[in-house]
C-alpha cells in the first residue's frame, strides 16, 4: 500500500490527514496573518480565465492602503 | 464552490475571491442582492447581473466596498462547463457545520472535480491534491463507488496503478470510460503519466471551445461599455 509520504510532500500529508474544521481554522489564521502583514483582499488579475478582462480597473483600496510593499531588493 | 471548497475537502488554495453558485429564483434573487448591499458589493466588468447571462453560463463579478471585506471579489454563477444543472448539484451537495452551527453548502466533491477541469493551470493540480485527500481519507474504508470515483478521477500515476493492481476486474470495466486505466492495469507509470497529461491538454481544450462564443459575447459587452 502506498503511504502519502511516497506521492506528497510531507506538510500536505499532514494536511490531508486534518478535519473540514481543522483546515478551515489553519486556513483562518493564514487569514488573518496575511492581513494583519497589509495584504488586500482584491485578487491579481486571472489572465488565464475566460473572464480576465484586460481593460478592467484594478480596485484601489478606499482608504488608502496600499498592502504590502517592497522595502529592499536583494541582487540577483 | 471553489477555494473555501477546496480548503475544506482537503486541498488548499489561498484564494482571495467568494465563488458562489446560484439557482435562478427570484427569492435566491432577492437574498442575493440583501447580501450584495450588506456587503456594499458592486458589479464590476462585464456582463452586467442579469439572470440572462447567468442562464446562459456567464459569471457575474462583483467587489466588496464594506469595510470588514473591502476589495474582496464575488463571482456569482449559474452554470458551470461539464456538470449538471443546478438543482442536481444541489440535490448532491456536501453541508458541513461548525460546532457553533454554521452551515456551508458545498459541490459534492464529484461536482467540484469536474468543475475544476477548467483551461487555468491552477486548476489543474488543484484536483490532484483534491483526489488524493479523498482517496487516503477513505481508502481503509471505501464506500459504494469510491473505487469507481477514484478510478475515474485521480491524477495520481502510483494511485491509480495501485487500485488497477487491487481491483483487476473493476479497473478493467472503467477502462471503458477512461482508456488510460489500461497503462495503471499494465503497471506501465511512464506511459500512464503521459496519458494522464495528455487527458488534462484535452479536457482544457474542451474548456477553451466551450468559452469561445461566450468570450465573444463579453468582448461586444466590453466594445459597447
Amino acid at each position: 500500500m502506498i503511504d502519502p509520504e511516497d506521492v506528497v510532500e510531507p506538510e500536505w500529508v499532514e494536511w490531508y490527514g486534518m478535519t473540514p474544521l481543522e483546515r478551515l481554522e489553519a486556513s483562518e489564521r493564514l487569514w488573518e496573518q496575511y492581513l494583519s502583514m497589509g495584504g488586500s483582499l482584491d485578487p491579481e488579475p486571472d489572465t488565464q480565465s475566460p473572464f480576465f478582462d484586460p481593460e478592467a480597473p484594478p480596485a484601489v483600496p478606499a482608504d488608502g492602503r496600499a498592502g504590502m510593499r517592497v522595502v529592499r531588493r536583494g541582487g540577483v | 464552490m471553489g477555494g473555501q471548497a477546496c480548503v475544506l475537502y482537503g486541498a488548499a488554495e489561498f484564494s482571495r475571491d467568494l465563488d458562489l453558485a446560484l439557482l435562478i429564483e427570484p427569492e435566491n434573487l432577492r437574498r442575493l442582492d440583501a447580501v450584495l448591499d450588506e456587503l456594499d458589493a458592486h458589479s464590476i466588468a462585464v456582463p452586467p447581473f442579469d439572470t440572462q447571462y447567468l442562464a446562459r453560463g456567464h459569471a457575474v463579478h462583483f467587489r466588496c466596498q464594506h469595510s470588514d471585506v473591502r476589495g474582496l471579489r464575488i463571482d456569482v454563477m449559474s452554470k458551470l462547463r461539464g456538470v449538471d444543472d443546478f438543482p442536481s448539484l444541489w440535490s448532491r451537495r456536501t453541508v458541513l457545520q461548525t460546532e457553533d452551527g454554521v452551515e456551508f453548502n458545498l459541490l459534492s466533491l464529484a461536482d467540484l472535480v469536474k468543475a475544476k477541469k477548467t483551461q487555468r493551470d491552477k486548476d489543474w493540480p488543484m484536483i490532484r491534491r483534491l483526489m488524493e485527500a479523498h482517496y487516503f481519507q477513505s481508502r481503509l474504508s471505501p464506500r459504494e463507488g469510491h473505487l469507481q470515483f477514484w478510478l475515474l478521477e485521480l491524477r495520481t500515476p502510483e494511485l491509480l496503478i495501485e487500485i488497477a493492481n487491487d481491483h483487476k476486474a473493476l479497473a478493467k470495466d472503467v477502462a471503458n470510460a477512461r482508456p488510460l486505466l489500461r497503462f495503471a492495469s499494465a503497471g506501465d507509470l511512464p506511459s500512464l503519466t503521459a496519458a494522464v497529461e495528455d487527458e488534462e491538454r484535452l479536457e482544457r481544450e474542451r474548456d477553451r471551445l466551450y468559452w469561445e462564443p461566450l468570450k465573444r459575447e463579453l468582448a461586444q459587452l466590453r466594445r459597447r461599455r
